[in-house]
């Protein structure tokens, strides 16, 4: 008890105006905003890949086999927040045995699981299958194990196989575009589905959660590229950039748009939930919805991206713009998860008062343990790139 | 059967083979893992209820308190903090009514216990007694004044803002910043003992405002006047105007 008091109390003085007493402390903190934009980063590289193999863009596949990887290490962690904030993940598997139908929430699991080994795992196995045949035929010791089991001690790499590995990624593909967008439409869903709160409820949210997944998708997988190609001393290619940078470029403005008229609608039907989220998004959000999130994370890269395709610029000034610009949609896009999770909860139901987040640093909810969780895809992705080189060079020929 | 396995390409029966042994295993582990009184009730163990009540009890209930702290059950029956419980300031009581000796319940000293219902704050009624703590005797713990068991003030409030701090602030920022409280409300002096109870007054006509506001008043220069005949005739001022903001 005394611990809740002395926890509450610096917490009641940032409070402003009426708010009822169970909305001093949030409930969903900064492990919630992880996990959309987790997600968001998976279906985002996913759709990605997707353009190589069902849209046929051909100058994307030096980025095709690193989208889907990137998309499985993010998805293997994207979970993780969620177990850490609920308590007890080790009763997580107990979802799958009794599946609660009327839960969206409870439903998730078969959406992760459906997406995990419906969708990513088998188009990566399809994809990899007769690569991993060939080097577990050339390699020694733990690696050709290691491959060997990878491909489910598979072994045929006649024309008519490989042909039907070809086949299955496509239509995989083609049934994972949806998926992709039930995964990330889904947490969108979760959120615009809360009809108490004004700032979620709106059925526009799991389209513009989608979009801005596909934007942070991309921007992730460029940044990937950009610093991967250079680290195995092999050069960019430009044409591969420049068709990532327009892609961004494009779902960016959709995406811009999507937001924009999500806001003229909110401030025409003007519900009477308009003052208090006014005075939300010009104070307590200020920095982090217009400076980070609208400015820097969305005009300003949309604004360099679109002078580095009007001004015909050297390659190498090209090359920094689309970095620069890719973290900043990173630092924009979760600055949108922080908005809609944290803006959505900092008002109270009684519309007339404002009351504050407070990170900490250590604990299950602190920075450090997010950090940790935000790291992890990187360390698998990194893992995963040794064990499943997504490398051109790296494919084999059949001999 | 057989013929139609055999035109199925080779790693396609992998996987085939693959998902129909995680099948089996699902289909094998979920019975021993699902209790078996799951759902009899609905979406949960049924068994959970029992294991609830089974848990150990922790508040005594503030009827307990009262066979041995009579004196102090009284005291607080009378007084403003009668309808808070003991175990709201003192904890859970159920170990200590069983070992009184050696549980000794805790007494909450600091001025952080209090300013969890008393820190002024908007939300909270008007007339609840609020407190800004930084400024009410802020190196004074609160039981050296207030006795929580009976915790009138010692003295009555000074000013209206004690209590009504919202309406205070409002008009601090208002045009009748100076018009003071007593000026539109008669307060009983009981009322600052007993608040509930006894109300002050409040205007009830159009022509209290125009004391100050109709255009036939010699009042001072700079105050607003209307013809109070003409000016939203069939409503009262406060309809439109909030007398602590006009």
């Amino acid at each position: 008890m005394e611990d809740i008091v002395q926890h509450l109390t610096p917490l009641l003085k940032e409070v402003s105006g009426y708010i009822f007493p169970n909305e001093i402390e949030l409930h969903w903190g900064l492990l919630i905003v992880l996990y959309p934009y987790l997600t968001g980063l998976v279906a985002g590289a996913f759709i990605l890949a997707s353009l190589v193999k069902v849209f046929n863009v051909k100058e994307l596949q030096p980025t095709y086999r690193m989208s889907l990887l990137t998309a499985l290490a993010f998805l293997i962690v994207a979970p993780l927040p969620l177990l850490g904030h609920l308590g007890h993940p080790e009763k997580s598997y107990e979802i799958f045995l009794t599946p609660n139908t009327s839960s969206a929430m409870a439903m998730f699991g078969f959406v992760y699981a459906w997406y995990l080994m419906a969708v990513l795992l088998l188009e990566i196995w399809f994809d990899y299958r007769k690569d991993l045949i060939m080097w577990s035929r050339k390699e020694k010791g733990l690696m050709k194990w290691i491959h060997k089991l990878l491909s489910l001690f598979s072994s045929d790499v006649s024309e008519k196989a490989i042909r039907f590995d070809k086949k299955s990624v496509r239509v995989i593909t083609i049934i994972g575009i949806p998926s992709a967008f039930l995964l990330h439409g889904y947490v969108g869903f979760i959120f615009g589905s809360v009809k108490a709160n004004p700032f979620w409820s709106s059925v526009l949210m799991p389209i513009v959660f989608l979009f801005s997944a596909i934007v942070s998708g991309i921007a992730l997988v460029l940044l990937i590229y950009m610093i991967v190609t250079p680290m195995r001393r092999k050069p960019i290619d430009m044409l591969c950039l420049n068709k990532l940078a327009s892609y961004l470029f494009y779902v960016m403005i959709i995406d811009f748009s999507l937001e924009t008229l999500d806001f003229i609608h909110r401030v025409y039907e003007s519900e009477e939930s308009i003052h208090i989220i006014s005075e939300l998004v010009s104070g307590k959000l200020f920095v982090s919805l217009v400076v980070i999130q609208v400015l820097i994370g969305m005009l300003i890269p949309l604004g360099s991206i679109a002078a580095a395709k009007i001004f015909k610029l050297p390659d190498e000034l090209k090359k920094l713009i689309y970095f620069v610009a890719a973290i900043l949609v990173q630092m924009g896009i979760f600055s949108t998860r922080w908005n809609v999770v944290i803006g959505g909860q900092l008002f109270s139901k009684s519309f007339r008062g404002l009351t504050t987040y407070k990170m900490t640093f250590f604990g299950l909810e602190g920075f450090l343990v997010s950090f940790i969780i935000l790291i992890m895809p990187i360390v698998i992705l990194y893992i995963l790139f040794k064990l499943l080189p997504p490398w051109d060079e790296a494919r084999q020929q059949v001999t | 059967m057989i013929s139609y396995w055999k035109k199925i390409p080779e790693q396609a029966k992998r996987l085939v083979v693959l998902a129909a042994i995680l099948l089996a295993v699902f289909l094998v582990v979920r019975p021993q893992l699902v209790p078996p009184d799951f759902g009899e009730l609905g979406h949960f163990r049924a068994s959970a209820l029992q294991d609830i009540v089974a848990q150990p009890i922790r508040y005594a209930g503030h009827e307990v308190c009262t066979d041995c702290h009579e004196e102090v059950a009284e005291k607080k029956g009378n007084s403003y903090h009668r309808n808070v419980a003991c175990e709201v300031c003192h904890g859970p009581a159920a170990v200590h009514i069983e070992e009184e000796e050696t549980d000794m319940l805790r007494i909450p000293r600091g001025r952080d216990f209090c300013i969890v219902c008393h820190e002024y704050l908007s939300s909270r009624p008007t007339g609840f007694p609020q407190i800004v703590s930084e400024s009410h005797n802020p190196m004074k713990s609160c039981i050296t004044c207030h006795n929580p068991h009976d915790p009138t003030p010692p003295e009555k409030p000074k000013d209206c803002a004690g209590c009504h701090a919202s309406i205070a602030r409002s008009k601090m920022v208002s045009h009748h910043v100076y018009v003071p409280c007593v000026r539109c409300h008669d307060a009983p002096d009981e009322h600052f003992t007993n608040p509930r109870m006894y109300h002050p007054t409040k205007p009830t006509k159009r022509e209290f405002c125009g004391g100050c506001h109709a255009s036939d008043d010699p009042s001072v220069a700079g105050i607003p006047q209307v013809d109070i005949d003409s000016h939203g005739e069939r409503y009262v001022c406060w309809q439109c105007h909030y007398p602590h903001l006009p």
